[in-house]
């Protein structure tokens, strides 16, 4: 999925809410996305669930099922919980059962009879979260999910982003509060003056183990450790490094799923 | 996008607002039928309820369209696979409800309200002119909904002036190539309806239209 030049305003006459954004984002990626409030961290994972068109630019190969959680989940919504989540099922063509299910996972079976407008700020939180699951998603886009969230759903979230990310979905988080810092393999965008920043350390390991991932593969597939290491810039070089894995037989797909969806390259030896 | 249709039924049914536009609609069919409208007169009898009943129509869309809160309308929008989808089933839904405040309206002076059951040409005379009154309401509803007008003020003033200036322009000369419910009343009870349905009915389709697209595209910045 790339975003090529997106600028994007509310009104003709309105200031710029993002200029001239270009990103490139792999399958199976992790993103989190800092910034102050009011930066346009909200508008510009809007225009990555393609709620919102760009005002110049476009945005191209964005998967079919996209997941989306606001940042306050809509609680003021005549329905319980179960009703809710098994209207929405329907609307992704996917059976209520999910709902249920993800439910079980998340803590929250208790709350399925509940009317949405009796439900906690955390407890409203999920079911926001459920309902973003309810399709596997091929684009995750969570609108500062972790506010309000109890400890156990907050230990979890980050097992079913990385889930995601290993079935070969994008996973891109609002995080104010920086829960994701030290998520494996996570970037960090950072929105600020209409503009978003990639850290120089990010967009290296992106160069390396992302954007130019044909071609290390290719060099890789060489067994040519020593060019790949030449082919890449004085600055990116220093980074480098070949790590050997060891795991088990029945492990190492998972293991090598993991890493990809990382962003890593890997191979396996003849 | 069927279901994305009944899930905005749902929540409509459900938060009793369908109740004000179906308040405003019995109290006109009171007002209409209240002394039975004699053999011969019920086509312009139901020339004039298609033309008010706009008012209630543009109400019961502008109640629906604002039903859902602004973040389930974002999250409606990636469930149905796109905002277009969901701007398109909440036109849908509005048109929906609107055909069954139609259907009251022509079905109740048929029971109590006509003295004689009028000819079958007539009633489908009728019901063509409610279903051209339903669909420049749904259009007005629409245009005054919440992601279109936030202030619940302003959105009640330009529903209710614009249904006024609609009256007034299709009163002017131009009045038939407005929405023309004035020209479709006068014929109606001049018996030459017929001589200017088609027109009539071109010109209402085309605003109709013309207000649709205009709230779609207004949809797109204003999700």
């Amino acid at each position: 999925m790339r975003l090529s030049s997106v600028s994007f305003r509310y009104s003709r006459r309105g200031p710029w809410v993002l200029r001239e954004v270009g990103l490139a984002l792999e399958a199976g990626s992790v993103v989190e996305v800092t910034g102050r409030n009011g930066a346009g961290k909200s508008t510009l994972l809007r225009l990555l669930a393609g709620i919102v068109r760009p005002s110049r630019g476009s945005v191209t190969g964005r998967p079919r099922v996209v997941g989306y959680a606001p940042e306050v989940f809509p609680v003021e919504q005549p329905f319980t919980v179960a009703a809710y989540l098994a209207h929405l099922a329907r609307a992704r063509r996917v059976s209520p059962a999910a709902g249920t299910a993800l439910a079980e996972r998340l803590g929250a079976s208790h709350l399925l009879d509940q009317p949405l407008g009796d439900l906690s700020k955390g407890s409203a939180q999920k079911v926001g979260l459920i309902q973003s699951l309810l399709a596997p998603p091929g684009l995750l886009i969570l609108d500062e999910p972790f506010a309000g969230l109890d400890e156990q759903t907050r230990a979890e979230l980050p097992e079913i982003i990385g889930e995601v990310a290993s079935g070969g979905g994008t996973v891109v988080v609002s995080d104010h509060q920086n829960q994701l810092r030290s998520f494996p393999g996570a970037e960090h965008w950072l929105v600020a003056d209409a503009s978003v920043t990639v850290p120089d350390a990010e967009r290296v390991r992106r160069t390396a183990a992302g954007n130019d991932r044909e071609r290390a593969s290719r060099e890789l597939a060489e067994d040519d450790r020593e060019r790949a290491s030449r082919e890449v810039g004085d600055g990116e070089r220093a980074r480098h490094a070949v790590i050997e894995v060891l795991v088990g037989m029945e492990e190492a797909d998972e293991v090598e799923q993991k890493l990809r969806a990382d962003g890593y390259l890997t191979r396996r030896p003849a | 996008m069927i279901a994305l249709i009944r899930f905005k039924l749902a929540a409509y049914a459900r938060s009793h607002r369908l109740l004000q536009p179906l308040t405003g609609l019995f109290i006109m069919m009171v007002i209409f039928y209240s002394t039975l409208v004699p053999p011969g007169k019920e086509l312009p009898s139901y020339a004039d309820s298609a033309g008010l009943l706009i008012i209630v129509f543009a109400w019961a869309a502008r109640g629906l369209l604002d039903t859902e809160p602004p973040a389930q309308r974002l999250i409606s929008a990636t469930s149905a696979g796109g905002p277009r989808r969901e701007v398109a089933a909440g036109l849908l839904a509005a048109l929906a409800v609107n055909l069954g405040l139609a259907a009251i309206a022509v079905a109740l002076p048929l029971l109590h309200g006509f003295a004689v059951t009028p000819p079958a040409g007539d009633v489908a005379r009728g019901a063509g002119l409610h279903l051209l009154g339903l669909s420049a309401g749904t259009a007005l509803g629409a245009l005054t909904s919440r992601p279109i007008l936030p202030s619940p003020a302003t959105s009640m003033l330009t529903l209710f002036g614009g249904y006024l200036a609609l009256l007034l322009a299709s009163l002017t000369p131009a009045g038939a190539f407005a929405v023309p419910v004035m020209p479709w009343m006068r014929a109606a009870n001049a018996g030459t309806l017929d001589e200017i349905l088609l027109q009539v009915t071109a010109a209402t389709l085309f605003w109709s239209a013309a207000g649709a697209a205009v709230y779609a595209r207004l949809r797109r910045t204003r999700p």
